[in-house]
Protein backbone atom coordinates (compact mmCIF):
# COMPACT_ATOMS: atom_id res chain seq x y z
CA UNK A 1 0.00 0.00 0.00
CA UNK A 2 2.87 2.37 0.77
CA UNK A 3 4.06 1.91 -2.80
CA UNK A 4 0.68 2.95 -4.26
CA UNK A 5 -0.02 5.68 -1.74
CA UNK A 6 3.40 7.24 -1.53
CA UNK A 7 6.20 5.94 -3.74
CA UNK A 8 4.27 5.81 -7.02
CA UNK A 9 2.71 9.32 -6.74
CA UNK A 10 6.11 10.73 -5.76
CA UNK A 11 7.74 9.04 -8.76
CA UNK A 12 5.03 10.31 -11.12
CA UNK A 13 5.39 13.85 -9.74
CA UNK A 14 9.17 13.70 -10.12
CA UNK A 15 9.11 12.37 -13.70
CA UNK A 16 6.33 14.77 -14.79
CA UNK A 17 8.05 17.74 -13.14
CA UNK A 18 11.46 16.99 -14.64
CA UNK A 19 9.99 16.38 -18.09
CA UNK A 20 8.12 19.68 -17.82
CA UNK A 21 11.38 21.52 -17.12
CA UNK A 22 13.45 19.64 -19.71
CA UNK A 23 10.96 20.06 -22.58
CA UNK A 24 11.02 23.80 -21.98
CA UNK A 25 14.80 23.97 -22.52
CA UNK A 26 15.26 21.22 -25.14
CA UNK A 27 13.51 22.29 -28.38
CA UNK A 28 13.77 18.84 -30.04
CA UNK A 29 11.32 17.57 -27.43
CA UNK A 30 8.62 19.91 -28.70
CA UNK A 31 6.48 17.02 -29.92
CA UNK A 32 6.51 15.55 -26.43
CA UNK A 33 5.62 18.95 -25.01
CA UNK A 34 2.62 19.18 -27.38
CA UNK A 35 1.50 15.73 -26.33
CA UNK A 36 1.93 16.42 -22.62
CA UNK A 37 -0.03 19.66 -22.96
CA UNK A 38 -2.88 17.64 -24.51
CA UNK A 39 -2.67 15.14 -21.62
CA UNK A 40 -2.77 18.06 -19.21
CA UNK A 41 -5.97 19.32 -20.88
CA UNK A 42 -7.55 15.87 -20.57
CA UNK A 43 -6.60 15.68 -16.89
CA UNK A 44 -7.96 19.22 -16.45
CA UNK A 45 -11.31 18.16 -17.95
CA UNK A 46 -11.48 15.22 -15.54
CA UNK A 47 -10.65 17.56 -12.67
CA UNK A 48 -13.83 19.44 -13.60
CA UNK A 49 -15.83 16.22 -13.14
CA UNK A 50 -14.16 15.78 -9.76
CA UNK A 51 -15.09 19.36 -8.87
CA UNK A 52 -18.72 18.76 -9.84
CA UNK A 53 -18.80 15.60 -7.70
CA UNK A 54 -17.29 17.47 -4.76
CA UNK A 55 -19.78 20.35 -5.09
CA UNK A 56 -22.82 18.08 -5.32
CA UNK A 57 -21.62 15.80 -2.53
CA UNK A 58 -21.10 18.72 -0.15
CA UNK A 59 -24.47 20.32 -0.85
CA UNK A 60 -26.37 17.02 -0.88
CA UNK A 61 -24.93 16.16 2.56
CA UNK A 62 -26.01 19.57 3.85
CA UNK A 63 -29.56 19.05 2.57
CA UNK A 64 -29.79 15.49 3.97
CA UNK A 65 -28.64 16.59 7.41
CA UNK A 66 -30.87 19.69 7.43
CA UNK A 67 -27.86 21.84 8.30
CA UNK A 68 -28.12 25.63 8.54
CA UNK A 69 -28.50 27.15 5.08
CA UNK A 70 -29.67 23.86 3.52
CA UNK A 71 -32.15 25.78 1.37
CA UNK A 72 -29.26 27.55 -0.43
CA UNK A 73 -27.73 24.14 -1.08
CA UNK A 74 -31.05 22.98 -2.52
CA UNK A 75 -31.05 25.98 -4.87
CA UNK A 76 -27.48 25.13 -5.95
CA UNK A 77 -28.32 21.48 -6.64
CA UNK A 78 -31.58 22.44 -8.37
CA UNK A 79 -29.88 25.07 -10.55
CA UNK A 80 -27.15 22.60 -11.46
CA UNK A 81 -29.71 19.91 -12.44
CA UNK A 82 -31.84 22.30 -14.54
CA UNK A 83 -28.79 23.76 -16.35
CA UNK A 84 -27.43 20.27 -17.01
CA UNK A 85 -30.77 19.10 -18.41
CA UNK A 86 -30.95 22.05 -20.80
CA UNK A 87 -27.33 21.43 -21.85
CA UNK A 88 -28.09 17.75 -22.56
CA UNK A 89 -31.33 18.60 -24.40
CA UNK A 90 -29.43 21.30 -26.38
CA UNK A 91 -32.56 22.64 -28.12
CA UNK A 92 -33.40 19.13 -29.31
CA UNK A 93 -29.99 18.48 -30.90
CA UNK A 94 -28.69 16.28 -28.09
CA UNK A 95 -25.58 16.45 -25.91
CA UNK A 96 -23.05 15.53 -28.61
CA UNK A 97 -24.03 18.26 -31.08
CA UNK A 98 -22.41 21.73 -31.00
CA UNK A 99 -23.84 23.48 -27.95
CA UNK A 100 -26.44 26.09 -28.89
CA UNK A 101 -25.95 29.18 -26.73
CA UNK A 102 -27.77 31.64 -28.97
CA UNK A 103 -31.26 30.32 -28.28
CA UNK A 104 -32.90 27.62 -26.21
CA UNK A 105 -32.99 27.02 -22.47
CA UNK A 106 -29.25 27.08 -21.83
CA UNK A 107 -28.85 30.37 -23.70
CA UNK A 108 -31.78 31.82 -21.78
CA UNK A 109 -30.33 30.76 -18.41
CA UNK A 110 -26.98 32.24 -19.42
CA UNK A 111 -28.35 35.57 -20.71
CA UNK A 112 -31.09 36.12 -18.14
CA UNK A 113 -29.70 34.59 -14.96
CA UNK A 114 -25.93 34.12 -15.05
CA UNK A 115 -25.00 37.39 -16.77
CA UNK A 116 -27.24 39.71 -14.64
CA UNK A 117 -26.44 37.81 -11.43
CA UNK A 118 -22.70 38.04 -12.09
CA UNK A 119 -22.89 41.73 -12.98
CA UNK A 120 -25.00 42.42 -9.87
CA UNK A 121 -22.45 40.75 -7.60
CA UNK A 122 -19.66 42.81 -9.15
CA UNK A 123 -21.58 46.09 -8.95
CA UNK A 124 -22.25 45.56 -5.22
CA UNK A 125 -18.51 46.09 -4.75
CA UNK A 126 -18.98 49.86 -5.06
CA UNK A 127 -21.15 49.87 -1.92
CA UNK A 128 -18.83 47.64 0.10
CA UNK A 129 -15.71 49.53 -0.98
CA UNK A 130 -17.29 52.87 0.00
CA UNK A 131 -18.26 51.54 3.42
CA UNK A 132 -14.90 49.80 4.01
CA UNK A 133 -12.92 52.86 2.84
CA UNK A 134 -14.87 55.12 5.21
CA UNK A 135 -14.23 52.83 8.18
CA UNK A 136 -10.62 51.81 7.64
CA UNK A 137 -8.85 54.40 5.49
CA UNK A 138 -7.58 56.63 8.30
CA UNK A 139 -4.32 58.60 8.40
CA UNK A 140 -3.25 57.05 11.70
CA UNK A 141 0.48 57.20 10.87
CA UNK A 142 2.70 59.04 8.32
CA UNK A 143 2.80 55.85 6.15
CA UNK A 144 -0.99 55.61 6.19
CA UNK A 145 -1.21 59.31 5.27
CA UNK A 146 1.08 58.80 2.25
CA UNK A 147 -1.02 55.81 1.16
CA UNK A 148 -4.18 57.86 1.60
CA UNK A 149 -2.93 60.76 -0.53
CA UNK A 150 -1.62 58.37 -3.23
CA UNK A 151 -4.95 56.51 -3.30
CA UNK A 152 -6.93 59.72 -3.68
CA UNK A 153 -4.65 60.90 -6.51
CA UNK A 154 -4.99 57.58 -8.36
CA UNK A 155 -8.75 57.42 -7.81
CA UNK A 156 -9.21 60.89 -9.24
CA UNK A 157 -6.53 60.56 -11.93
CA UNK A 158 -7.98 57.35 -13.37
CA UNK A 159 -11.36 58.89 -14.19
CA UNK A 160 -12.07 61.89 -16.45
CA UNK A 161 -13.22 64.07 -13.55
CA UNK A 162 -9.57 64.12 -12.41
CA UNK A 163 -8.47 65.84 -15.61
CA UNK A 164 -11.38 68.27 -15.22
CA UNK A 165 -10.16 69.20 -11.72
CA UNK A 166 -6.51 69.52 -12.70
CA UNK A 167 -4.56 68.43 -15.81
CA UNK A 168 -1.74 67.32 -13.50
CA UNK A 169 -3.84 64.70 -11.70
CA UNK A 170 -3.81 62.09 -14.53
CA UNK A 171 -0.06 62.64 -14.97
CA UNK A 172 0.56 62.21 -11.24
CA UNK A 173 -1.63 59.12 -11.22
CA UNK A 174 0.27 57.68 -14.19
CA UNK A 175 3.60 58.38 -12.46
CA UNK A 176 2.40 56.68 -9.29
CA UNK A 177 1.39 53.62 -11.33
CA UNK A 178 4.53 53.63 -13.49
CA UNK A 179 7.12 54.16 -10.79
CA UNK A 180 6.36 53.30 -7.14
CA UNK A 181 3.60 50.82 -8.04
CA UNK A 182 5.71 49.10 -10.67
CA UNK A 183 8.73 48.83 -8.37
CA UNK A 184 6.60 47.23 -5.66
CA UNK A 185 4.84 44.91 -8.12
CA UNK A 186 8.12 43.82 -9.65
CA UNK A 187 9.51 43.01 -6.20
CA UNK A 188 6.40 40.98 -5.37
CA UNK A 189 6.52 39.22 -8.74
CA UNK A 190 10.18 38.24 -8.34
CA UNK A 191 9.50 37.02 -4.80
CA UNK A 192 6.46 34.99 -5.88
CA UNK A 193 8.35 33.50 -8.83
CA UNK A 194 11.31 32.46 -6.68
CA UNK A 195 8.87 30.96 -4.17
CA UNK A 196 7.09 29.05 -6.95
CA UNK A 197 10.42 27.68 -8.25
CA UNK A 198 11.45 26.61 -4.74
CA UNK A 199 8.06 24.95 -4.10
CA UNK A 200 8.16 23.19 -7.48
CA UNK A 201 11.65 21.81 -6.77
CA UNK A 202 10.56 20.67 -3.31
CA UNK A 203 7.61 18.79 -4.84
CA UNK A 204 9.71 17.32 -7.68
CA UNK A 205 12.33 15.98 -5.29
CA UNK A 206 9.76 14.73 -2.78
CA UNK A 207 10.71 17.12 0.03
CA UNK A 208 7.28 18.76 0.04
CA UNK A 209 4.69 16.00 0.51
CA UNK A 210 1.67 17.85 1.88
CA UNK A 211 -0.09 17.31 -1.47
CA UNK A 212 -0.08 13.57 -0.68
CA UNK A 213 -2.05 14.25 2.47
CA UNK A 214 1.00 13.80 4.69
CA UNK A 215 1.67 16.19 7.55
CA UNK A 216 4.42 18.74 7.08
CA UNK A 217 7.52 17.89 9.05
CA UNK B 1 -21.59 63.40 18.26
CA UNK B 2 -18.05 62.86 16.91
CA UNK B 3 -18.33 59.18 17.82
CA UNK B 4 -21.57 58.93 15.88
CA UNK B 5 -19.91 60.52 12.85
CA UNK B 6 -17.05 58.03 13.04
CA UNK B 7 -19.43 55.08 13.17
CA UNK B 8 -21.80 56.34 10.52
CA UNK B 9 -24.45 53.77 9.62
CA UNK B 10 -23.39 51.93 6.49
CA UNK B 11 -26.92 52.25 5.11
CA UNK B 12 -26.33 56.02 4.85
CA UNK B 13 -23.17 55.35 2.81
CA UNK B 14 -25.04 52.88 0.58
CA UNK B 15 -27.88 55.38 0.06
CA UNK B 16 -25.50 58.21 -0.92
CA UNK B 17 -23.64 55.94 -3.37
CA UNK B 18 -26.94 54.72 -4.84
CA UNK B 19 -28.37 58.22 -5.32
CA UNK B 20 -25.09 59.61 -6.70
CA UNK B 21 -24.61 56.81 -9.23
CA UNK B 22 -28.30 56.80 -10.22
CA UNK B 23 -28.30 60.57 -10.84
CA UNK B 24 -25.09 60.32 -12.88
CA UNK B 25 -26.74 57.63 -15.00
CA UNK B 26 -29.92 59.66 -15.50
CA UNK B 27 -28.44 63.11 -16.11
CA UNK B 28 -26.48 63.48 -19.32
CA UNK B 29 -23.22 65.38 -18.90
CA UNK B 30 -19.75 64.84 -20.30
CA UNK B 31 -16.20 64.89 -19.07
CA UNK B 32 -13.32 65.49 -21.46
CA UNK B 33 -11.55 62.21 -22.18
CA UNK B 34 -7.91 61.92 -23.21
CA UNK B 35 -6.12 58.68 -23.95
CA UNK B 36 -3.21 57.55 -21.77
CA UNK B 37 -0.02 56.26 -23.48
CA UNK B 38 -0.82 52.63 -22.63
CA UNK B 39 -4.22 52.77 -24.33
CA UNK B 40 -2.79 54.72 -27.25
CA UNK B 41 -0.21 51.92 -27.71
CA UNK B 42 -2.97 49.30 -28.12
CA UNK B 43 -4.75 51.57 -30.61
CA UNK B 44 -1.52 52.07 -32.57
CA UNK B 45 -0.85 48.32 -32.54
CA UNK B 46 -4.20 47.62 -34.21
CA UNK B 47 -3.82 50.65 -36.46
CA UNK B 48 -0.53 49.40 -37.92
CA UNK B 49 -2.14 46.15 -39.14
CA UNK B 50 -3.08 46.09 -42.81
CA UNK B 51 -6.44 45.18 -44.24
CA UNK B 52 -6.90 41.40 -44.28
CA UNK B 53 -4.33 40.71 -41.55
CA UNK B 54 -5.36 38.53 -38.65
CA UNK B 55 -5.85 39.55 -35.04
CA UNK B 56 -6.65 37.09 -32.27
CA UNK B 57 -8.71 38.26 -29.30
CA UNK B 58 -8.93 36.06 -26.24
CA UNK B 59 -12.10 36.76 -24.27
CA UNK B 60 -10.99 35.44 -20.88
CA UNK B 61 -13.76 36.92 -18.79
CA UNK B 62 -17.16 35.91 -17.55
CA UNK B 63 -20.48 37.56 -16.72
CA UNK B 64 -19.25 39.08 -13.45
CA UNK B 65 -16.84 41.45 -15.22
CA UNK B 66 -18.75 42.00 -18.45
CA UNK B 67 -19.64 45.56 -17.40
CA UNK B 68 -15.96 46.50 -17.46
CA UNK B 69 -14.57 44.27 -20.19
CA UNK B 70 -17.61 44.12 -22.47
CA UNK B 71 -17.34 47.76 -23.65
CA UNK B 72 -13.59 47.22 -24.10
CA UNK B 73 -14.23 44.19 -26.32
CA UNK B 74 -16.84 46.09 -28.35
CA UNK B 75 -14.53 49.07 -28.89
CA UNK B 76 -11.63 46.87 -30.05
CA UNK B 77 -13.91 44.86 -32.34
CA UNK B 78 -15.30 48.07 -33.88
CA UNK B 79 -11.74 49.14 -34.59
CA UNK B 80 -10.82 45.75 -36.09
CA UNK B 81 -13.91 45.43 -38.30
CA UNK B 82 -13.67 49.04 -39.47
CA UNK B 83 -10.11 48.29 -40.61
CA UNK B 84 -11.33 45.06 -42.27
CA UNK B 85 -9.02 42.88 -40.20
CA UNK B 86 -9.74 39.20 -39.80
CA UNK B 87 -10.74 38.45 -36.23
CA UNK B 88 -10.19 35.11 -34.53
CA UNK B 89 -11.89 34.94 -31.13
CA UNK B 90 -11.25 32.38 -28.45
CA UNK B 91 -12.08 31.98 -24.77
CA UNK B 92 -10.20 30.11 -22.06
CA UNK B 93 -13.11 30.33 -19.61
CA UNK B 94 -16.22 28.15 -19.93
CA UNK B 95 -18.49 31.02 -18.87
CA UNK B 96 -16.92 33.30 -21.48
CA UNK B 97 -18.43 31.52 -24.46
CA UNK B 98 -21.91 33.08 -24.41
CA UNK B 99 -20.59 36.61 -23.89
CA UNK B 100 -18.00 36.28 -26.64
CA UNK B 101 -20.54 34.96 -29.08
CA UNK B 102 -23.07 37.73 -28.45
CA UNK B 103 -20.53 40.61 -28.48
CA UNK B 104 -18.79 39.29 -31.59
CA UNK B 105 -21.98 38.86 -33.57
CA UNK B 106 -23.45 42.16 -32.38
CA UNK B 107 -20.46 44.14 -33.68
CA UNK B 108 -19.89 42.00 -36.80
CA UNK B 109 -23.50 42.58 -37.91
CA UNK B 110 -22.90 46.35 -38.00
CA UNK B 111 -20.08 45.89 -40.52
CA UNK B 112 -21.70 43.08 -42.53
CA UNK B 113 -18.72 40.93 -41.60
CA UNK B 114 -19.12 37.34 -42.76
CA UNK B 115 -18.56 34.42 -40.43
CA UNK B 116 -15.71 32.25 -41.62
CA UNK B 117 -14.29 34.94 -43.88
CA UNK B 118 -13.97 38.01 -41.67
CA UNK B 119 -14.29 36.47 -38.23
CA UNK B 120 -14.27 33.12 -36.51
CA UNK B 121 -15.04 32.04 -32.97
CA UNK B 122 -13.06 29.01 -31.88
CA UNK B 123 -15.00 28.57 -28.64
CA UNK B 124 -13.75 27.20 -25.33
CA UNK B 125 -11.30 24.42 -24.62
CA UNK B 126 -10.39 23.22 -21.14
CA UNK B 127 -6.76 23.46 -20.07
CA UNK B 128 -5.96 27.14 -19.49
CA UNK B 129 -2.25 27.69 -20.26
CA UNK B 130 -1.98 24.27 -21.93
CA UNK B 131 -4.43 25.51 -24.58
CA UNK B 132 -2.18 28.52 -25.27
CA UNK B 133 0.82 26.20 -25.56
CA UNK B 134 -1.04 23.89 -27.95
CA UNK B 135 -2.26 26.85 -30.04
CA UNK B 136 1.34 27.98 -30.37
CA UNK B 137 2.57 24.56 -31.44
CA UNK B 138 -0.31 23.65 -33.72
CA UNK B 139 -3.54 25.63 -33.75
CA UNK B 140 -5.48 22.84 -35.40
CA UNK B 141 -4.48 20.31 -32.76
CA UNK B 142 -5.79 22.68 -30.11
CA UNK B 143 -8.95 23.58 -32.05
CA UNK B 144 -9.72 21.32 -35.00
CA UNK B 145 -13.18 22.88 -35.35
CA UNK B 146 -14.73 26.22 -34.48
CA UNK B 147 -17.73 26.74 -32.21
CA UNK B 148 -20.13 26.00 -35.09
CA UNK B 149 -18.41 22.75 -35.99
CA UNK B 150 -16.60 24.04 -39.11
CA UNK B 151 -13.10 22.78 -39.79
CA UNK B 152 -10.40 25.46 -39.40
CA UNK B 153 -8.76 24.25 -42.61
CA UNK B 154 -11.85 25.11 -44.67
CA UNK B 155 -12.54 28.69 -43.49
CA UNK B 156 -10.90 31.65 -45.21
CA UNK B 157 -10.14 33.38 -41.92
CA UNK B 158 -8.18 30.45 -40.49
CA UNK B 159 -6.99 28.55 -43.59
CA UNK B 160 -3.51 30.06 -43.57
CA UNK B 161 -3.11 30.11 -39.77
CA UNK B 162 -1.40 27.04 -38.36
CA UNK B 163 0.09 28.43 -35.18
CA UNK B 164 0.17 31.54 -33.01
CA UNK B 165 3.39 32.37 -34.88
CA UNK B 166 1.23 33.26 -37.91
CA UNK B 167 -0.78 35.84 -35.98
CA UNK B 168 0.84 39.28 -35.82
CA UNK B 169 -1.22 40.73 -32.99
CA UNK B 170 -3.03 39.22 -30.02
CA UNK B 171 -5.17 40.99 -27.44
CA UNK B 172 -6.09 39.29 -24.20
CA UNK B 173 -9.17 40.63 -22.42
CA UNK B 174 -9.00 39.09 -19.00
CA UNK B 175 -10.45 39.25 -15.52
CA UNK B 176 -7.86 37.02 -13.82
CA UNK B 177 -6.67 33.48 -14.44
CA UNK B 178 -5.96 32.47 -17.17
CA UNK B 179 -4.86 35.88 -18.30
CA UNK B 180 -1.96 38.18 -19.09
CA UNK B 181 0.75 36.18 -17.27
CA UNK B 182 -0.25 32.93 -18.98
CA UNK B 183 -0.39 34.56 -22.41
CA UNK B 184 3.11 35.99 -21.81
CA UNK B 185 4.68 32.83 -20.35
CA UNK B 186 3.19 30.27 -22.70
CA UNK B 187 2.48 32.42 -25.76
CA UNK B 188 4.24 35.72 -26.37
CA UNK B 189 7.66 34.69 -24.99
CA UNK B 190 7.73 31.47 -26.98
CA UNK B 191 6.04 32.37 -30.26
CA UNK B 192 7.05 36.01 -30.60
CA UNK B 193 3.77 37.70 -31.46
CA UNK B 194 2.85 41.20 -30.29
CA UNK B 195 0.61 41.11 -27.25
CA UNK B 196 -1.66 43.71 -25.68
CA UNK B 197 -4.14 43.32 -22.87
CA UNK B 198 -7.36 44.67 -21.48
CA UNK B 199 -7.90 43.99 -17.80
CA UNK B 200 -10.24 45.01 -14.99
CA UNK B 201 -9.25 48.16 -13.09
CA UNK B 202 -8.16 46.23 -10.00
CA UNK B 203 -5.87 44.04 -12.10
CA UNK B 204 -4.20 46.87 -14.01
CA UNK B 205 -1.41 47.59 -11.46
CA UNK B 206 -0.34 43.92 -11.68
CA UNK B 207 0.23 44.23 -15.43
CA UNK B 208 2.41 47.35 -15.34
CA UNK B 209 5.77 45.50 -14.99
CA UNK B 210 5.04 43.67 -18.26
CA UNK B 211 4.55 46.98 -20.03
CA UNK B 212 7.96 48.28 -19.05
CA UNK B 213 9.62 44.97 -19.96
CA UNK B 214 8.07 45.23 -23.44
CA UNK B 215 6.22 41.93 -23.11
CA UNK B 216 2.97 43.87 -23.32
CA UNK B 217 2.62 46.45 -26.09
CA UNK B 218 -0.22 48.28 -24.44
CA UNK B 219 -2.81 48.02 -21.72
CA UNK B 220 -6.45 48.96 -21.25
CA UNK B 221 -7.32 49.20 -17.56
CA UNK B 222 -10.97 48.95 -16.56
CA UNK B 223 -13.88 50.95 -17.89
CA UNK B 224 -11.67 54.05 -18.06
CA UNK B 225 -9.36 52.23 -20.51
CA UNK B 226 -12.37 51.23 -22.60
CA UNK B 227 -13.63 54.84 -22.61
CA UNK B 228 -10.23 56.07 -23.79
CA UNK B 229 -10.26 53.48 -26.59
CA UNK B 230 -13.78 54.51 -27.61
CA UNK B 231 -12.56 58.10 -27.69
CA UNK B 232 -9.60 57.14 -29.92
CA UNK B 233 -11.75 55.29 -32.47
CA UNK B 234 -14.22 58.19 -32.44
CA UNK B 235 -17.13 56.08 -31.35
CA UNK B 236 -18.11 57.08 -27.83
CA UNK B 237 -20.54 54.57 -26.36
CA UNK B 238 -21.14 52.49 -23.26
CA UNK B 239 -17.74 53.06 -21.68
CA UNK B 240 -17.69 56.84 -22.14
CA UNK B 241 -21.20 57.16 -20.67
CA UNK B 242 -20.08 54.81 -17.89
CA UNK B 243 -17.45 57.39 -16.92
CA UNK B 244 -20.19 59.62 -15.43
CA UNK B 245 -21.33 57.21 -12.68
CA UNK B 246 -17.77 55.98 -12.16
CA UNK B 247 -16.42 59.52 -11.70
CA UNK B 248 -19.24 60.39 -9.32
CA UNK B 249 -18.72 57.10 -7.44
CA UNK B 250 -15.01 57.86 -7.00
CA UNK B 251 -15.74 61.39 -5.78
CA UNK B 252 -18.29 60.10 -3.25
CA UNK B 253 -15.86 57.46 -1.94
CA UNK B 254 -13.13 60.11 -1.63
CA UNK B 255 -15.63 62.35 0.14
CA UNK B 256 -16.39 59.61 2.65
CA UNK B 257 -12.68 58.93 3.20
CA UNK B 258 -12.03 62.62 3.90
CA UNK B 259 -15.12 62.87 6.10
CA UNK B 260 -14.03 59.77 8.05
CA UNK B 261 -10.58 61.25 8.59
CA UNK B 262 -12.00 64.60 9.67
CA UNK B 263 -14.19 62.85 12.26
CA UNK B 264 -11.19 60.76 13.35
CA UNK B 265 -8.92 63.78 13.91
CA UNK B 266 -11.67 65.77 15.63
CA UNK B 267 -12.30 62.83 17.94
CA UNK B 268 -8.58 62.43 18.65
CA UNK B 269 -8.05 66.13 19.45
CA UNK B 270 -10.92 66.00 21.95
CA UNK B 271 -9.59 62.96 23.77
Amino acid sequence: MTFLQRTLPLAIAMVAGLLGILTFYIPVWEEFETRSAIWFRIVFAFAMILGIHSLLHMHWTRIRRNQAGWAYSAVTVGAFAVTLLFAIYNSGAGPFAVQNLESGGLGWIYDHIQVPAGATMFSLLAFFIASAAFRTFRARSPEAAILLVAAICVMLGRVPIGAAISPYLPELSQWLMDTPNMAARRGILIGVSLGAIATALRIIFGIERSWLGEDRR
Amino acid sequence: MINRLQTLDRRVIYAVIFVGVALALLIDFKFPISATPNVRAVYQGVETLDKGQTILISFDFGPSTVTELGPMARAILHHCFSKELRVIAVTLLPEGQGITQSILEEVATEYDAKYGEDFVFLGYKAGNEAVILNMGQDLRRAFDKDVRGNSLATMAATRSITSLRDIPYIIDLTSGYPGVEEWIQFGQERYGFKLAAGVTAVMAPDAFPFLQSGQLEGLLGGLAGAAEYEHLIGREGQAVSGMRPQSVGHVIIIGFILFGNLAYFLGRSRT
